[in-house]
């Protein structure tokens, strides 16, 4: 705009930015130098750095990995035939209601069909396996937690594919591609801003659904989310909690940067 | 300064920030109800001027006056001034009626002197039935008559029209450029023209300003500019032009490819050094004895109309030949001309001393 | 050929059926007047009945819904303020830098919100409860509100605010007759996403609430760590029908705007 004009609009939303953005974050740092008693201390970051937080944290890191891994491989090949389907988009947007439903009540399902007398063991009987602990394993968590992120995965997959022009496709057979090259040289290499977008979507929230690791995995499996809900809602070590969430950020930022910029996580 | 004046620029620049001036040091005025064209390549300030009128910019220094009264600062909403866009920027939740009506509606016109007001100004661009069709429904020749149906409907004292037709197709473009200029004439309210196409310029214009880099080149009707060229600039970029250096002997008498030649142009220095101009549909393809050149066919190429044939003289020179006759590659030809299609233009002459040399000769020619 | 495309139809159908066996599954034993979710003994309402003559839980619901009308009301405007600041920034670092803060919270895993918000209303003073709650929801729905409505006002021309300014509009015509009009499809979606994303929140409210103020999710997390009640199956029943109204309600937003793709997937 020529004339002279402030942006007004900018005092609710700089005031919003400041208040509930930057003061919550530079707050959780804060409170990360002060133990359970209130005092000033570096204290939190020794504790994480002893074998018990470590290793807590590296099987976190490994359950996201294992949860990524799983979703990724079930949601490409998902994607890719959605794509040739007729009427795609609806298809879509069929795969995308259940994503629309309460995590809680999806992983609430899940205690029913996983527990001693559910579904699950009732098939494993009928099949001749005989009935075995299903709940409260890692087993359960990873299971669940693929089913939960399939769709997040999709998604950005499916919009990946779906923007690839089919020319390119028809261009590499021309030139003499087969199938597979076409598609480990063309398709795959042309569609990995989708997957990184996809594996962002889940590897994070993997990180830290502590919901999840309630409700099915009992207390096997205990990842940096569940142990920042430890510390502030049970424990109540604030301190304690906002380290973690402090190193909880650090991943974020580096996953973040890792998977590439992208406009937003989950909005297309 | 006379009563004819509506819009006079006194020495205006506009530059953003460090960058090197977008408009520099312009003065012009415009004349109520005629029809100007400002042109030029991309980036030379064409757009800016307009942007200056319509008052969506301030200028960094100098003056713009409006009736007289000096608006640099007014802003837009507030000016009698009516532009036409290049992407014809209509409303897209509002439909014909309403996009034509917006300027109305905001000065709270009565509901019926509206409707009357938007049916007129449908009429005067053809539109006449289309008043609740959506702007989606339109096509490219329709949005560009909403557009104009929408300046004009305010009775603005100018309409400024941003390359409006460089969206559409060439068919399409030359019946607009008919269609517009007949509007101008109808409604008499002076028209500002901005266009890249020099052809545009020629077949719309009463006045052209040709500009480079920030600042006007040459201004004048179609017919002069055309003729004579200020520059080398005006003369390659409007028309198509084989330029040579030469030397003016003496008035009349210039000196190019070592010949000498008889011309029209006059007051110039004794063996001033100078460029000439001759159009390629001036040059009458003779045999070589005949001919003022000897020249050798280099390629052709059949443009419809003519042919378009390239040769080289023995210095190296291009000369561009429009000839409706065909010649054949690599054969000597001779090149005729009358001593009026020379044309012989100053280095670095201002446009005020072009003029003055141009009224003095004619002058002294009269006086012959 | 043909063998191939059967291989790929079983593929697509056995995702779907594993996607939606968990939820069908929670409705079917709705039904089961069994009380429990492994055996279908007979059909019943009961747990239906049960869950509407439970004053608490209609009271939770209530609770529910007003925090997510608010909320999403009070965040639609804060962000369209949001994407109008970014959209008016004149410099490119302004907008990114912006930007960037914006999507701060869209990136940011709940726990973190949770409990950095925690730690902000326990240090400002703000009671837990209500309040604290409607803030924590209107705050991460605010740049949700600014995503949908940014790609629509970058979408608009420039010109076409010159154009109303040249006919004589004033900063405020431009704004409630030009700019408004043309991002509605944008604040609409907006307005929607932020009511879903509120409706379906569970651990920033978890962490932000005292006692005595409970969502439905909260309120679905407690009855769930103490083991199956078919209640919560009547309950999500009727959640499912609803978040299927909603999703029928987006889609046909979404289609008006000629923008099916848009649908976001939410967590």
């Amino acid at each position: 705009m020529g004339t002279k004009s402030r942006n007004y609009y900018l005092i609710p939303y700089v005031l919003w930015i400041a208040l509930f953005v930057v003061a919550p974050i530079l707050l959780v740092l804060y409170y990360s130098f002060f133990n359970i008693e209130g005092h000033f201390t570096l204290e939190n970051y020794k504790k994480f750095f002893t074998p018990v937080y470590l290793k807590m944290t590296f099987s976190s890191f490994w359950y996201a990995f294992l949860i990524t891994f799983f979703t990724f491989i079930i949601a490409y090949p998902t994607a890719y035939l959605l794509t040739k389907t007729k009427h795609k988009q609806l298809w879509l947007l069929l795969i995308i209601v259940p994503s629309w439903i309460n995590l809680l009540l999806k992983a609430y399902a899940f205690i029913g069909i996983f527990g001693t007398y559910g579904a699950a063991n009732k098939f494993l009987e009928a099949m001749g396996v005989g009935g075995k602990q299903i709940l409260f394993t890692d087993f359960s968590f990873v299971f669940v937690s693929v089913y939960i992120f399939l769709p997040f995965m999709i998604l950005p997959i499916f919009n990946a594919l779906n923007d690839l022009n089919p020319s390119l496709i028809d261009a590499s057979n021309d030139l003499g591609a087969s199938p597979l090259t076409t598609f480990k040289r063309v398709i795959f290499p042309l569609t990995l801003d989708g997957v990184k977008a996809g594996c962002q979507i889940v590897f994070i929230p993997a990180l830290s659904l502590f919901m999840l690791t309630r409700l099915i995995a009992g207390n096997r499996v205990i990842t940096l989310g569940t142990a920042i809900e430890q510390h502030f809602l049970v424990t109540q070590d604030w301190g304690m909690g906002a380290t973690i969430a402090v190193f909880l950020i650090i991943a974020m930022v580096i996953i973040m940067l890792l998977t590439g910029k992208r406009k937003s996580g989950m909005l297309r | 300064m006379t009563d004819k004046t509506i819009i006079r620029f006194q020495q205006v620049t506009k530059q953003y920030d460090n960058d090197p001036a977008v408009l520099d040091n312009v003065s012009f005025e415009i004349e109520r109800g005629k029809f100007y064209t400002l042109l030029g390549p991309s980036g030379c300030g064409k757009t800016t001027i307009l942007r200056l009128i319509a008052g969506f910019i301030e200028p960094s220094d100098g003056n713009i006056y409006f009736n007289g009264k000096k608006v640099n600062q007014l802003p837009a909403n507030k000016r009698q001034v009516n532009t036409v866009f290049q992407d014809y920027a209509l409303f897209p939740h509002l439909n014909v009626f309403e996009n034509v009506a917006f300027g109305l509606r905001i000065k709270k016109m009565k509901s019926n002197i509206v409707e009357q007001k938007v049916k007129e100004a449908l009429r005067f661009v053809n539109l006449e039935g289309y008043e609740n069709r959506e702007i989606r429904e339109m096509s490219g020749g329709q949005r560009q008559r909403v557009a104009i149906a929408r300046a004009i409907v305010n009775e603005p004292e100018v309409i400024l029209l941003d390359e409006p037709l460089s969206a559409l197709d060439l068919k399409l473009r030359t019946e607009m450029q008919y269609e517009l200029r007949e509007l101008q004439r109808n409604l008499g309210i002076t028209f500002i023209f901005v266009t890249h196409d020099q052809e545009e310029a020629l077949a719309m214009s009463d006045e052209i300003f040709v500009l480079n880099n920030g600042k006007i080149e040459q201004s004048g009707n179609p017919n002069d500019i055309y003729d004579e060229p200020i520059n080398r600039f005006v003369a390659d970029f409007i028309g198509e032009s084989n330029i040579v250096s030469g030397t003016m002997l003496e008035d009349y008498v210039v000196k190019f490819t070592g010949k000498t030649f008889e011309c029209v142009d006059g007051g110039f220095h004794p063996n001033e050094d100078v460029e000439i101009v001759i159009r390629p549909e001036d040059l009458e393809i003779t045999k070589p004895q005949d001919g003022k050149l000897q020249v050798k066919v280099d390629s052709q190429l059949f443009r419809g109309v003519h042919y378009e044939i390239s040769c080289y003289d023995n210095d190296g020179n291009e000369w561009l030949v429009h000839s409706t006759k065909k010649a054949t590659v690599g054969e000597n030809i001779g090149l005729h001309f009358e001593s009026e299609a020379i044309h012989v233009m100053r280095y670095d002459e201002t446009e005020e001393d072009f003029d003055k040399r141009l009224e003095a000769y004619e002058e002294g020619s009269h006086g012959n | 050929m043909n063998k191939k495309f059967k291989l790929s139809s079983i593929y697509l159908v056995a995702i779907f059926l594993i996607l939606y066996a968990p939820i069908f599954y929670l409705v079917f034993y709705s039904f089961n007047s069994g009380g429990d979710m492994y055996g279908f003994e007979g059909f019943t309402l009961e747990w239906y009945k049960e869950i509407f003559q439970d004053t608490r839980l209609l009271i939770i619901v209530l609770n529910t819904i007003i925090v997510a009308l608010l909320s999403a009301a009070i965040s639609t405007l804060l962000g369209v303020a949001g994407a109008l600041a970014i959209y008016y920034a004149r410099k490119r670092q302004t907008k990114n830098a912006l930007l960037s803060l914006n999507n701060v919270l869209i990136v940011s895993p709940d726990v973190i919100i949770g409990a950095s918000f925690l730690i902000f209303f326990t240090m400002i003073g703000i009671k837990l409860g209500f309040i604290s709650v409607l803030l924590a929801h209107i705050a991460f729905s605010v740049p949700i509100v600014v995503l949908m409505v940014l790609p629509k006002l970058e979408e608009m021309s420039t010109s076409m605010i010159y154009a109303a300014l040249d006919l004589g509009a004033s900063r405020f015509d431009v704004l409630t007759k030009v700019i408004l009009p043309f991002i509605t499809p944008g604040i609409f979606a907006g307005f929607f996403m932020a009511l879903t994303y509120s409706l379906d929140d569970f651990a920033v409210t978890f962490f932000v609430t005292g006692n005595g103020f409970s969502t439905l999710s909260v309120e679905i997390y407690s009855l769930a760590r103490q083991g199956v009640s078919l209640g919560i199956n009547a309950l999500s029943a009727l959640l499912f029908l609803f978040t299927l109204l909603l999703v029928i309600g987006y889609y046909f937003i979404t289609k008006k705007n000629d923008r099916p793709n848009r649908m976001g997937v939410r967590q």
